[in-house]
C-alpha cells in the first residue's frame, strides 16, 4: 500500500525548499550552532583548573558540549516553530487561499495537522544539517549515538508542541503578527504559569507541596531539565535514589511520578496530549461550520 | 440540483439573508444578481459550506449542506471572488495539490489536469509558476481547479471582478462552454449585463431578500405584465385594433400610423393564432416583433435604483 502524504505537507515543503528563506534559515541555524560550539570549547579550555584540578582530563569536560549545543537547538526550535506555524493559517487567510482549502475534502484537523507537520519537517532539515556539529560533541564528549536518537525524539516532541502553540494562535488571530505575539504569550503562560501553583504552595508551607508540582508535567522546561539530567548524569530533579518526595511531602501522584525517569515519560505524554488539544482547538476554530462561527461577523455582514 | 429553503443568516442582529427560497435545476446556468451587500456572497458561502446558516436548509443533489461532509464537498466546485496563489508552485503542481486534497490519485490528476487546462486554454502554461500568470489566467486556472473533482455544481462568486474586457469575454465563453456540457453553474455578479448575456435563469437579490427568480424572459414578462408585441400594419389598422380589443389576453398599448403596439399575456401559440386572425380579417401586415425586455430597468425597479 502506498502511503499518501498530507497534501498540505507536500505543498508547504515544495514551496519552502524553493524559497531562499530556507537557505538563509539553514545558514543562520548552522552559524549559531557553530559559534556556540566554538565558544563552549573556548570556555571549557579556559576554565580548566578553575573548577577542578588540572590533573583531571580536559576531555571529560567536553561531554558538556552536548547539552550546550542541544539546549541552543531547543531554544532555536522553540522560537522558530511558533513563528512558522503562527503565520501559516493566518498567512493562508491573508493570501485568500484558506476558503478554497476548506471547500476541499480535507477536514479542518487535517489542515491544521498538515501545517504543524510541514513545520516539524522543515525543522528536521535544520536538525539534520546540524548533525555534523552535534557529532563533534559526540566524538570529543563521549556520548553514545543512542543519546542522539533520544535527543532527536525529544526535539521532535518539542517541535510538535511549539508548532501546536503557533497553529492555535494562527487560528485565533487574523493577522500573522498578532498570531506570533499570541504564541509567545501562550509560551509565557505554559513556561511560567505552571510554576505558579507550586510557588504559591511553597510560600504557604514549604514542607507540604501537595500535588502542586503536577501542572509542571506540561512544562517543556522541566521536561528537558529531566531529559538532560538523566542523559548526562543519570539523575533527576527528583533525586537519584528513586523516591525523593515522600507521600506526606507531596501527595501520592507526585510521589509515584518522582521515581526514576517516570516524570520525564509522563511529562512527554502530557506535552504531546496538550499539543493535540491545541491542534484540536485550532481545527475547531478554523471550521466555519462550528457552533460559534459567524456569530460576531459584523465585518462580513457589511460585505454580505 | 440545488434547493435552498427558508435560508436566513444573521450577523449579530444584522440580517444578511432573509427567508431565501430557490431551486436551481440540473444543467442550469443561474445568475445571482444584486447590488453590493445584497446577500449574494453570504448565500454562496453558505451553499459552499463556508458559513453556517442561522435558519433554513440547503440541499445539493439530495445531500444536506452545512454538515461539512466529504460527500457534500465533492459535489461543489467553488471559485471565490478574490483568491491568492502560492509563490514557487507551478500550474501542474497547483492542480496536483488540490486534486490530492479531494483524495484523487496522481495518475488520475495528471490526466484530468491536461484535459482541464486544455479546456481553460492554459495547456501551454502547465510548467509555468502560478504567480506569474495574469489575473484572467489565474481566474481560469481557478475554474479548472474547481472542476478537477468533477463537481455536480460549480459556484462562482463574482468571477469577473478585476478582469480586463478580454479576460471577461474569455471567462464568459468558458462558462457558456461548461453550460453546454451540462454543468450546473451558479454565478454571482453585481453587473447585470454580464449575466443576462450568458445565464438561462437569474435571481435578483436586494437587502438580503430574493426579489425575483426564474428564466430571464419569464421575469421580464411577469414584471411587464406580458410580452410587448410591435405589429407593422400597412392597411386595416381600425380592423386590427378592434380585433385586438376583443381579445381578453391583449391590451392595446399604442396605435401609431403604421404600427400597433400590444401587450400580450398569453402563450406563444395564442399569439400565433392572433396574428393569423389579423391576416384572415384582411389586415395587411409587413411584420411583427417581440420587444426585448429591458432587464436593467427591471433590476433598477426591483432594487430601488442600486447597482
Amino acid at each position: 500500500m502506498k502511503i499518501r502524504w498530507n497534501p498540505i505537507v507536500k505543498k508547504d515543503l515544495k514551496v519552502a525548499v524553493r524559497s531562499m528563506r530556507l537557505s538563509w534559515g539553514l545558514f543562520g541555524y548552522e552559524a549559531v550552532l557553530a559559534v556556540t560550539f566554538l565558544l563552549a570549547v573556548q570556555i571549557i579550555q579556559s576554565q580548566n583548573g578553575v573548577f577542578a584540578p588540572v590533573t583531571r582530563n580536559l576531555y571529560s569536560y567536553l561531554v558538556y558540549l552536548f547539552p550546550v549545543i542541544a539546549v541552543v537547538q531547543v531554544c532555536i526550535v522553540g522560537v522558530y516553530m511558533p513563528v512558522i506555524t503562527a503565520s501559516s493559517i493566518s498567512g493562508e487567510k491573508e493570501r485568500q487561499t484558506f476558503d478554497i482549502m476548506l471547500t476541499t475534502c480535507m477536514s479542518p484537523f487535517s489542515i491544521v495537522f498538515g501545517k504543524v507537520m510541514s513545520a516539524v519537517l522543515r525543522i528536521l532539515f535544520f536538525v539534520a544539517a546540524s548533525l555534523p556539529i552535534m557529532a563533534l560533541s559526540f566524538v570529543v564528549g563521549g556520548l553514545s549515538w543512542r543519546n542522539l536518537f533520544y535527543f532527536l525524539a525529544a526535539l521532535i516532541l518539542f517541535s510538535v508542541f511549539a508548532g501546536s502553540v503557533g497553529i492555535l494562535s494562527s487560528a485565533l488571530c487574523r493577522k500573522s503578527v498578532s498570531a506570533v505575539l499570541l504564541a509567545f504569550g501562550i509560551y509565557l503562560v505554559i513556561f511560567g504559569g505552571t510554576f505558579v501553583p507550586w510557588m504559591g504552595r511553597m510560600i504557604i508551607d514549604s514542607d507540604k507541596m501537595g500535588e502542586s508540582l503536577l501542572p509542571l508535567l506540561f512544562n517543556p522546561i522541566l521536561f528537558f531539565e529531566e531529559f538532560f539530567a538523566h542523559m548526562m548524569m543519570g539523575e533527576s530533579l527528583f533525586g537519584t535514589q528513586g523516591y525523593r518526595f515522600s507521600v506526606r511531602e507531596t501527595g501520592l501522584v507526585t510521589h509515584l511520578l518522582s521515581r526514576d525517569s517516570v516524570w520525564m515519560f509522563v511529562s512527554g505524554g502530557c506535552i504531546l496530549a496538550l499539543s493535540f488539544l491545541f491542534m484540536g482547538i485550532a481545527a475547531y476554530k478554523v471550521n466555519p461550520l462550528h457552533a460559534g462561527a459567524g456569530r460576531s461577523g459584523k465585518k462580513q455582514g457589511r460585505n454580505a | 440540483m440545488l434547493y435552498i429553503s427558508h435560508l436566513t443568516k444573521f450577523y449579530g442582529s444584522f440580517p444578511a439573508v432573509q427567508d431565501l427560497n430557490l431551486h436551481i435545476p440540473e444543467g442550469d446556468l443561474f445568475g445571482f444578481v444584486g447590488p453590493n451587500g445584497a446577500g449574494k456572497t453570504t448565500t454562496i458561502r453558505i451553499v459552499c459550506g463556508l458559513l453556517r446558516a442561522s435558519q433554513g436548509s440547503v440541499r445539493i443533489a439530495g445531500t444536506q449542506a452545512g454538515a461539512g461532509s466529504r460527500e457534500m464537498k465533492r459535489l461543489i466546485g467553488y471559485v471565490p471572488d478574490f483568491f491568492g496563489v502560492y509563490d514557487n508552485l507551478k500550474v501542474r503542481e497547483y492542480m496536483e495539490m488540490y486534486g490530492s486534497m479531494y483524495g484523487m490519485y496522481p495518475r488520475e490528476i495528471a490526466k484530468l489536469t491536461g484535459d482541464l487546462l486544455e479546456l481553460v486554454n492554459l495547456a501551454d502554461k502547465k510548467d509555468v509558476y502560478v504567480d506569474t500568470l495574469s489575473r484572467g489566467m489565474k481566474q481560469r486556472l481557478c475554474v479548472a481547479r474547481a472542476l478537477l473533482h468533477n463537481p455536480k455544481l460549480l459556484v462562482l462568486d463574482e468571477p469577473n471582478s478585476g478582469l480586463d474586457p478580454r479576460a471577461r469575454v474569455e471567462m464568459k465563453e468558458l462558462l457558456k462552454n461548461l453550460h453546454s456540457m451540462g454543468k450546473t453553474i451558479l454565478i454571482s455578479s453585481h453587473i447585470l449585463s454580464e449575466l443576462s448575456q450568458m445565464c438561462s435563469s437569474i435571481g435578483i437579490m436586494n437587502g438580503g431578500r430574493l426579489v425575483t427568480a426564474g428564466k430571464i424572459e419569464d421575469i421580464l414578462q411577469q414584471a411587464a405584465g406580458g410580452v410587448q408585441i410591435h405589429i407593422q400594419v400597412v392597411s386595416g389598422m381600425e380592423q386590427a385594433v378592434r380585433l385586438m380589443k376583443e381579445q381578453a389576453a391583449v391590451v392595446v398599448e399604442s396605435v401609431r400610423e403604421n404600427e400597433l403596439i400590444i401587450l400580450h399575456r398569453g402563450t406563444d401559440q395564442e399569439l400565433c393564432r392572433l396574428i393569423g386572425d389579423l391576416i384572415a380579417n384582411q389586415v395587411v401586415l409587413t411584420g411583427f416583433h417581440r420587444e426585448e425586455g429591458d432587464l436593467e430597468t427591471l433590476f433598477l425597479q426591483l432594487t430601488g435604483g442600486a447597482q
